[in-house]
């Protein structure tokens, strides 16, 4: 079968079209694909000289880049999030919000520390409220289980003790 | 060898032959076959492909991920939103509207029982490739691309051979990162290809370049699941119109 191998002159669909033009190829014989091309042409030609478009790299940034950073360069040590969890936000994100509702109550009367400061402190008590609630949880279970585990040991006990009335003389009677 | 041998397959399917694509009427009893062709062709979206995602699926996916700034292609600008710290994002409502039209094509190719060869390099998402192709009735090469496959495959194979009609590249670089010797050959042999190309591969040579990440082994899946849906929705559709008659 006629083809053309020059790859870089002009595109797959342009190359075919023009064996067929030209009585090459038969318009039978022509590639399956071809009238899918036509019916769906790419939406650049497929060329291999098409020049690079003369544009430039935007740059994303968001308002709240900021105050991201500022808590970023406050606290080095904030340890790893899991990224697939969407179930909680993340610290920084937790910050940014309450920097954010700090900001709205001063409404511009506040320097960016003082927000900042205000916001941290709020996060503190937040963290430290949830640690004794979570630490009272954990006493009151715990409490529970123990006492759950002892009562099931013993009366295992008792009905093991109950069970098993054999003497070590009648098994070596025989 | 036992891979490229797959390439090989009967010069004549069963029903390929009875099966005229031409738009030309060739006697009386072709126009009916032809008209429907027509039908089929003239509809926008024949398969339903764009209902297979959404563009919540690609971000799941992590298909808006790209390379570092430094090894950005600049034939890629168009595609990308932008640069966040030094790392480009895919702008997916672009990378959508190419998927679909990708997904068409693929659709269409095997709707006309065409042969499509699935590509990927890279050892992690080999299988997965080479599973996809299996269970929906195609082929993959997913190793080493020994030159000439394409365009020497006669003389390779020792018999005429019938090449793929649609390549189908889920990454369009080889291990050393330079671009996939299929690519030019599936260009000079007349192949129709579909590439997911990164922001640090050339899309100049594929026919129907998707932007987004291929590196992520769930970027890979979801491409998997979403071509091999789209081929058996062709299929599906060219066993119900050929089991009719």
């Amino acid at each position: 079968m006629a083809g053309s191998r020059l790859e870089r002159i002009g595109t797959i669909y342009s190359r075919t079209a023009g064996l067929i033009q030209s009585g090459a190829l038969n318009w039978a014989d022509r590639p399956l694909w071809y009238d899918i091309y036509e019916a769906f042409p790419p939406k650049e030609e497929p060329r291999y000289d098409r020049p690079a478009p003369n544009m430039k790299l935007k740059q994303i940034f968001y308002k709240e880049d900021r105050i991201r950073a500022m808590f970023h360069r406050n606290n080095k040590h904030i340890g790893a999030t899991n990224m697939f969890n969407h179930n909680y936000k993340t610290l920084t994100q937790r910050f940014i919000d309450t920097y954010q509702k700090v900001e709205q109550q001063y409404a511009g009367n506040a320097t960016e520390e003082q927000i900042y400061k205000e916001a941290i402190g709020i996060l503190k008590s937040e963290f430290e409220s949830k640690k004794e609630k979570a630490a009272v949880e954990h006493e009151e279970e715990s409490v529970s289980l123990s006492s759950q585990f002892r009562q099931a040991q013993s009366a295992l006990d008792a009905q093991a003790k109950s069970k098993i009335n054999l003497d070590v003389g009648d098994i070596f009677k025989n | 060898m036992k891979l490229c041998t797959n390439i090989l397959r009967p010069l004549v399917r069963p029903s390929y032959t009875s099966v005229k694509y031409s738009t030309v009427p060739a006697a009386q009893d072709k126009v009916v076959e032809a008209t429907k062709n027509q039908d089929i062709l003239s509809h926008p979206d024949y398969f339903n492909v764009h209902n297979l995602f959404t563009v919540k699926d690609l971000f799941d996916a992590r298909v808006h991920y790209g390379h570092k700034e430094g090894s950005l292609n600049q034939r890629m600008l168009p595609y990308i939103y932008g640069s966040r710290l030094g790392h480009t994002i895919f702008d997916l409502n672009i990378t959508a509207e190419y998927l679909r039209l990708a997904l068409n094509v693929a659709a269409h190719i095997a709707y006309r029982d065409g042969l499509i060869l699935f590509f990927l390099r890279g050892a992690q998402n080999a299988h997965l490739v080479e599973q996809t192709a299996k269970e929906c009735g195609e082929f993959a090469h997913t190793r080493f691309w020994r030159g000439g496959i394409f365009t020497n495959a006669n003389t390779q194979f020792g018999a005429v051979t019938r090449l793929p009609d649609l390549c189908i590249f889920f990454n369009t670089l080889n291990n050393v990162l330079i671009q996939h010797t299929a690519v030019r050959d599936s260009a000079k042999m007349g192949i129709t290809t579909i590439g997911i190309v990164d922001s640090n591969c050339n899309p100049n040579l594929i026919t129907y370049p998707v932007p987004g990440n291929d590196d992520s082994p769930a970027a890979i899946a979801l491409y998997c699941k979403l071509f091999k849906n789209a081929i058996l929705r062709g299929k599906e559709k060219r066993k119900e119109h050929f089991n009719e008659k």
